[in-house]
């Protein structure tokens, strides 16, 4: 991406929030009584303010984009890497399990999983010393979160710790 | 009494092993708590609350306040090592911290934490000791209109913290401003945007939404480049903190601890928007300006001498009025109630021996926050030469526990998780977090003293320019925001 690009990217999509918010979300997502004496009292109007600001700032970026030299370009911008892609994704669809597996497994057999997965999904040079983190890090943080902090950390439906 | 008989009262109270044991206990629980990302200084004073109940009043009290102090100094470890506040005050030590890191220089920054910490955390003491009745006094005359035009002027400091451009960091602000719309509306009780969910009615929790907006961010980054951080020096590097360097920061460390004790005495502002705004300050006054945000230690020292200011001078009005001045100080209140302590004017008069051996407990603390600061660092540190992709996942698996534990509440989880792809894919169109995040903290704040203001005044809006404390702060915004856009015209025209 073009410094160029970002700009009328965030720009357009700033603009597009800001329709979208007045038009539809607000509309259907912000509830207000109907005997609100002002304006500026009802529960809608800042979220009316500030979509119009955001709005505003997106035909801002996309002024301040249109003056950027196309030829332009970010130093250390990461390269595309479809590899990349395919890891994202991967990572979205553990993060997505994990909500799920939360109350089923629990929290110290879900993050030992997660551990897991995540080490070898970032290519770990150290799988022994993965696997290893992988079982004590939740154990000694459910110790502490449980027993010194009290916190009720979710057992899960199968195996429960004490 | 005379203040040498006050005195020599609070030191007769505070002269004994077990009180300095327990301060020097507290400052190393704050330490560990506030080094830990999710646990946070808050909730280590929390957690740290029942142990004190069968202590002494003044044992008990300053085992939470070193608990306090060292949480709020511990968070900039993680901040500086991982990118990962350990408390939200130190949100802005990660824009120079972790850069600084990056470049090796983990153990110099973390010095200059150090030092800047230690240094604001004398100057609060003092101030409170020296000004706890003028300053709360004045921090009372403030209603609705002058808090509103007070977080006004507050929002200003975004300007400094949106990096290279000010829009981008302008769209950041707003969008934390619209997201801190979720939840119940104050004023009516109807729902905005919570999609008839319960667990969005008492709006986005800030811890999940902080450290999904910081530490995830990273992760995901390692997903799609596992290989990128090698070949950078993440270990702790030889460089120091020098006398030359605690000196060249030494203005800044002043600014930073007096932004401190004046946002702290003034009840509801907290440590972050401090440590914001001395970071703003500091790189508005440097001749180093433009290498702010890439490393530049005197950002670390004015963010760190921000937050630790606002420790001690949130006991302004806590001990003066007996209103707490942010959250950790609300939990402690409830530590001088269960003791059957009431703080407030009264207190002075009734149980001077223990406001007095409270002043001389927190001046110690200093001492004992840079013994066990420098011990700290030195363990801490440890986590930079710890493999990045055995120390991501261990990440991981810290915020789901720490932000399950904020509130008991798996839906948390899953707003760090949707907050860490917005920080993500803020990170790749280059939009900075941080004005996000100042404005999701002051956005409830700005809108609930709006409308409050505009119900006492029967919505005339003549009540925001009210009397000389709402004139100030007005005047010094409209300063602050022709100075921005100047300096944004001038940049302009020399095509920087």
């Amino acid at each position: 991406m073009t410094p160029r690009s970002v700009q009328l990217h965030l720009g357009a999509t700033a603009c597009l929030i800001s329709l979208v918010l007045i038009f539809v979300g607000i509309p259907h997502a912000v509830s207000s009584p109907s005997n609100v004496s002002n304006i500026v009292l009802s529960p809608t109007f800042w979220p009316y303010v500030l979509s119009g600001f955001t709005g505003l700032t997106g035909v801002g970026l996309v002024l301040a984009g249109l003056r950027v030299n196309p030829s332009e370009f970010f130093e250390d911008e990461p390269e595309n890497d479809s590899l990349g892609l395919l890891r994202l994704a991967a990572l979205a669809i553990i993060m997505v399990v994990t909500m799920f597996a939360l109350p089923i497994l629990g929290m110290v057999w879900t993050t030992m999983l997660v551990f897991a997965f995540t080490a070898f999904l970032f290519r770990t040079r150290h799988p022994r010393t993965a696997i290893i983190c992988a079982i004590v890090i939740p154990l000694a943080l459910y110790v502490f979160f449980a027993h010194v902090a009290g916190v009720g950390i979710p057992q899960g439906n199968f195996l429960r710790l004490p | 009494m005379s203040l040498m008989d006050n005195l020599l009262a609070g030191l007769s109270l505070v002269a004994s092993f077990e009180v300095f044991f327990a301060l020097f206990v507290g400052i190393c629980i704050g330490v560990v708590g506030g080094a830990i990302p999710g646990l946070s200084a808050t909730m280590a004073v929390a957690l740290t609350l029942p142990f004190t109940f069968s202590l002494q009043p003044i044992t008990g009290i300053l085992l939470l306040l070193g608990v306090y102090k060292g949480g709020i100094f511990g968070g900039c470890i993680p901040a500086i090592l991982i990118k990962t506040p350990g408390t939200p005050a130190s949100s802005a030590t990660i824009l120079d911290g972790h850069p600084m890191a990056e470049k090796g220089e983990s153990g110099r920054a973390l010095g200059m934490a150090l030092w800047a910490s230690c240094t604001a955390d004398i100057v609060s003491n003092l101030a409170l000791i020296l000004f706890a009745g003028w300053l709360a006094s004045f921090a009372l005359k403030f209603g609705p209109p002058e808090f509103f035009a007070l977080i006004l002027f507050s929002l200003t400091i975004i300007a400094g913290v949106s990096g290279e451009s000010l829009l981008r960091g302008a769209l950041a602000a707003i969008l934390g401003l619209l997201l801190a719309t979720v939840g119940l509306d104050l004023v009516y009780g109807t729902n905005r945007f919570t999609f008839g969910d319960p667990n969005m009615m008492g709006g986005l929790n800030f811890i999940a939404v902080l450290i999904g907006l910081f530490a995830i961010p990273e992760i995901i980054a390692m997903a799609w480049n596992p290989v990128a951080h090698l070949g950078k020096p993440r270990a702790l590097g030889q460089s120091k903190v020098t006398f030359a360097d605690y000196k060249r920061c030494f203005k800044s460390i002043i600014r930073g601890s007096v932004i401190g004790v004046f946002l702290g005495s003034i009840p509801g502002i907290g440590a972050a928007p401090s440590a914001f705004l001395s970071y703003s300050e500091a790189r508005r006054k440097s001749p180093n300006k433009e290498n702010f945000g890439k490393g530049e230690i005197e950002g670390v020292a004015a963010s760190e001498a921000g937050n630790n200011g606002v420790a001690g001078a949130t006991l302004i009005p806590l001990l003066a009025l007996g209103v707490p001045g942010d959250v950790i100080t609300a939990i402690i209140i409830g530590a001088f109630m269960v003791h059957g302590l009431q703080p407030g004017p009264m207190m002075f008069i009734l149980n001077v021996d223990i406001i007095y051996g409270l002043f001389i407990g927190l001046i110690v603390s200093s001492v004992f926050l840079f013994i066990v600061g420098s011990v700290a660092i030195k363990g801490f540190r440890f986590v930079a030469d710890v493999p990045k992709r055995i120390l991501m996942p261990a990440v991981l698996v810290l915020c789901i526990y720490g932000v399950f534990a904020v509130n008991n509440n798996i839906f948390d989880v899953g707003v760090m998780f949707a907050m860490g792809w917005v920080g993500y894919l803020m990170m790749r169109y280059r939009i900075p977090a941080a004005p996000f995040l100042i404005a999701f903290i002051l956005g409830p704040l700005l809108e609930d003293n709006f409308r409050q203001a505009m119900l006492m005044s029967g919505s005339d809006p003549m009540i925001l320019i009210r009397g000389p404390i709402t004139w100030f702060f007005w005047v010094v915004t409209i300063i602050t925001v022709v100075a921005i856009t100047r300096s944004v015209v001038s940049k302009d025209k020399l095509g920087v």
